[in-house]
């Protein structure tokens, strides 16, 4: 494998990983910026709406048929939150030319058509075509609106909304409904022009053989762009409530949620991993162990530790009837990590996991891009061992300690009808 | 004795070894330079669909309670002195399990001590140990997985569709059971579902990534204890042509109202399946093709988003074609897709986007082979649809329009089709 990340102009990263056993390149390219209820709908409406069609694909029908034509290779936005940024982008993967039996420059093609979806969307007169924004718009309402479909997501989202409420981290990734509903096709557009001049870029290029045109493909064109970066926080730890606070809603649910955030004022990050881990991140983890397997309380009992907001977020499924029975498992378990009561096996059993699991970058075009937009947030550019033995060094002093600097920021309760009557 | 065959796809030159263990087993091995990760799954031919089945010898069937393939699943992870899961913690393994309508499978993946895995994987699978006491424990851990899974709006639109689609065949009932049916399981049903299903002849092994076959065949020598043939016979209630009801609306808490809308098509097996399925796959491609008319009109007029797309769901004794989405007016998507299928059964198949849902269907199996836990899923599916790895590619490539033709003209029948709709109810009250 050969990765090598140059600067196209400031602020804008390109990074190209060569490794030949793959039989697909792809392309992604992320905008990160300041998540703001403001102003995340038109992002995502506006971001959404360039993989619909470009200048020289004007409808959707044409570009569908053009990458369906090119052996239906895949073009997508996105757009997520991490921690207090929305990180939108789009990606496009093909198959390499030596598996075109038609004998298409595959790879020439689509590097051509995400060229011309980044820098020459089809926006007549300052707007995105009707078509492109009235299908990305209704999407995007629709994801939205659509959150409450998954049950434990949605609690999840709830809690972080409590969590770390008035930080930009409680804005849902896609905006709210209303914000939504006001983008208009120009204002959509100027937003997606505002990424361009102002978000901080990362291209990466996966393929199995250099392409040394690539990264001018997209300098030439940013050339033209009058950047002005907005400087952003990779991490902005949240800080403690006064008090614990508690919120409860009710749905027409067989099985109440439970979703406790807890934050920590240790700058230790690994540590604070590695406990969340040995908490209820694992098949062996201490919530599993108890809360699942000796209580039969729960399918699921996890914990997770969100790293840009320094807090470890618990959740479960639950009768409404064992609530309380599996809070008090959850305590006495954390409890424990804070006594210091963790055996070798738990932390040795916990380091391979992270071990053979960080061995696995690489296996797919996707795991190397996470790998190093990661260690780009974390302005640190390290291998993956050097990477593990941050967590090999960790004491079980240090786990406990970080343990003891969890505090109960909030919980949050979704209830069922029936049982709330 | 063991025997080994090499399998290359004449398109693509990667290679598959195929061996017949001498245990009665048949393992699957892709070996895969340059990639790290190892995916090893091992499967019974027994899912929740398998709910009547006799073994040589026995004149009667037996029939057992619903959900019980899953249970048994989640019981092997259980040994006499141990959990499994303390087992690969020793190796660095992530393992895991599912039951789905027609297997169980067991699998783990990592990428470093693969063959004490392996070693963990075959044993624990082969070494049942079930007590009252711990089926017991596992009711209430399952009764919540029943739960969230009814609290789970997509896998309520389905199988409210496959309820209104068959009459009797199992694939109507819920994998994981009831809350009734689970209390019923004891262990000496699962012992007796286990001793049936769970032999070697009636299993698979598919290894993939940083492997080597030879090393895989050496750990089935010292795990697997060789196995009889015994004669498992599982047997479907009659299923009739026809559906149950053409429509189901469930009202549930969900931002936006959506479908699932399903043809029910004849059954078949193997190859003739495989045949079937690819048809059926590039008919349905052809048909949401967003060069159509409908697409375009469906589209334009806010009646699909992005979510609207079809599948070819199938298995042994049904066969089904489904397209899903978000809509607040599914009916009109019904009468649109209708129309489509006359338009094309009048009109006949468009050859230039018969040709690109053909190279999209490619491209796919390409991608399939370019990820380790793709490439195990996929010789364990051949395996358990009895075809052939690389079969899929040939069928593609030969297959002709008048094949999508005739597809779309005999099963795609409007008294054969079942909607499913999930409507919003109401609003949350906070507390």
């Amino acid at each position: 494998m050969n990765y090598n990340r140059i600067e196209l102009a400031d602020n804008i990263g390109f990074s190209s990983v060569i490794d030949e056993k793959f039989k697909t390149s792809s392309f992604s390219i992320s905008f990160i910026t300041s998540l703001s209820d403001d102003s995340a709908a038109a992002n995502a409406i506006g971001i959404g709406a360039l993989v619909v069609s470009n200048s020289n694909l004007p409808s959707l029908a044409q570009m569908n048929e053009k990458c369906s034509f090119l052996y239906g290779a895949s073009l997508t936005s996105y757009t997520r939150k991490r921690g207090d940024l929305q990180i939108l982008g789009i990606t496009a993967s093909w198959i390499n030319n030596k598996y075109a039996f038609d004998g298409e420059n595959v790879e020439h093609e689509m590097l051509s058509i995400v060229r011309d979806c980044i820098f020459s969307p089809y926006a007549p007169n300052g707007a995105f075509s009707d078509e492109a924004f009235n299908i990305t718009k209704k999407d995007t309402i629709d994801i939205i609106d659509g959150a409450i479909n998954n049950k434990r997501g949605y609690a999840f989202t709830r809690a972080v909304a409590l969590a770390f409420r008035d930080e930009p981290a409680a804005n849902l990734s896609y905006g709210s409904h209303d914000k939504a509903e006001a983008v208009t096709a120009a204002s959509a557009f100027m937003a997606y022009q505002e990424l361009l001049r102002s978000a901080q870029i990362e291209i990466f290029y996966i393929s199995s053989a250099p392409n040394p045109n690539a990264a001018d493909l997209f300098r030439n064109c940013f050339a033209s762009i009058d950047r002005a970066p907005a400087p952003v926080s990779f991490r902005t730890p949240s800080p403690l409530k006064n008090t614990p606070e508690s919120r409860s809603e009710i749905f027409n649910v067989k099985q109440c949620k439970v979703v406790l955030t807890y934050k920590s004022t240790s700058d230790d990050l690994f540590a604070l991993a590695l406990m969340s881990m040995i908490l209820g991140d694992t098949p062996f983890s201490k919530l599993f162990l108890n809360v699942r397997e000796k209580l039969s309380l729960c399918y699921y009992c996890s914990s997770s530790f969100l790293r840009t907001k320094n807090a470890v977020i618990v959740d479960c499924g639950v009768e409404k009837e064992n609530i309380s029975k599996a809070v008090e498992e959850i305590d006495r378990q954390i409890n424990e990590i804070r006594n210091g009561n963790i055996s070798d096996d738990e932390l040795e059993n916990t380091l391979r996991l992270i071990d053979d699991s960080l061995e696995s970058v690489g296996d797919t075009p996707s795991s190397y891009s996470s790998w190093f937009f990661e260690r780009f947030c974390d302005n640190e550019s390290v291998s993956v061992s050097d990477y593990f033995n941050n967590y090999r060094c960790v004491t079980k002093d240090r786990i406990a300690e970080a343990a003891r600097s969890l505090s109960l920021d909030s919980s949050y309760y979704m209830l069922s009808k029936e049982v709330s009557e | 004795m063991t025997v080994k065959e090499v399998i290359t796809s004449p398109r693509t030159g990667d290679s598959i070894i195929r061996i017949r263990h001498k245990s009665g087993l048949v393992i699957y091995v892709c070996e895969m330079p340059g990639f790290s990760s190892v995916e090893a799954m091992f499967a019974a031919k027994y899912g929740s669909v398998n709910t009547m089945f006799r073994k040589n010898g026995e004149s009667d069937f037996t029939s057992v309670p619903e959900g019980i393939a899953h249970f048994l699943e989640h019981k092997l992870f259980e040994n006499e002195d141990c959990q499994v899961f303390d087992l690969y913690a020793k190796t660095g393994a992530s393992g895991n399990a599912y039951t789905s309508f027609d297997r169980t499978c067991y699998y783990f993946t990592c990428t470093k001590n693969y063959t004490d895995s392996l070693k963990i994987l075959l044993d624990f699978v082969q070494k049942p140990f079930f007590t009252k006491e711990n089926v017991d424990k596992e009711i209430g851990i399952i009764e919540q997985e029943i739960k969230m899974s009814s609290d789970n709006p997509d896998w309520r639109v389905s199988s409210n569709m496959l309820r209104c689609m068959f009459h009797n065949h199992p694939v109507r009932i819920d994998i994981a059971g009831t809350a009734e049916s689970i209390k019923m399981i004891n262990a000496d049903l699962l012992y007796k579902c286990y001793d049936t299903f769970y032999n070697l002849n009636n299993m698979v092994l598919s290894v993939a990534g940083n492997v080597s076959a030879d090393e895989i065949i050496s750990i089935c020598d010292m795990c697997l204890k060789p196995c009889r043939n015994n004669g498992l016979e599982t047997v479907f209630p009659d299923e009739p042509d026809n559906i149950v009801s053409p429509e189901i609306y469930e009202k549930l808490p969900v931002g936006t109202d959506f479908f699932q809308m399903g043809f029910k098509c004849s059954p078949c097996s193997g190859m003739e399946r495989l045949k079937k399925t690819m048809a059926g796959a590039v008919a349905v491609s052809i048909l949401t093709d967003a060069s159509t008319d409908m697409f375009k009109r469906l589209l334009s007029e806010g009646l699909i988003n992005f979510t609207f797309g079809p599948e070819v769901f199938n298995g042994d004794g049904f066969f089904t074609v489904i397209f899903s989405g978000e809509s607040s007016q599914p009916r009109k998507i019904r009468e649109a897709i209708l129309g489509e299928i006359e338009r094309i059964r009048i009109n006949g198949i468009d050859l230039n986007i018969f040709q690109r849902s053909k190279k999209t269907g490619y491209g796919a199996l390409v991608r399939e082979l370019n990820n380790v836990d793709a490439v195990a899923n996929l010789m364990l599916n051949a395996h358990l649809e009895g075809i052939s790895p690389f079969d899929k590619l040939n069928v593609l490539s030969e297959l002709s329009p008048d094949d999508v033709y005739n597809f779309i003209c005999s099963e795609l029948r409007s008294d054969r089709i079942v909607l499913s709709v999930i409507e919003k109810d109401g609003v949350n009250n906070e507390l």
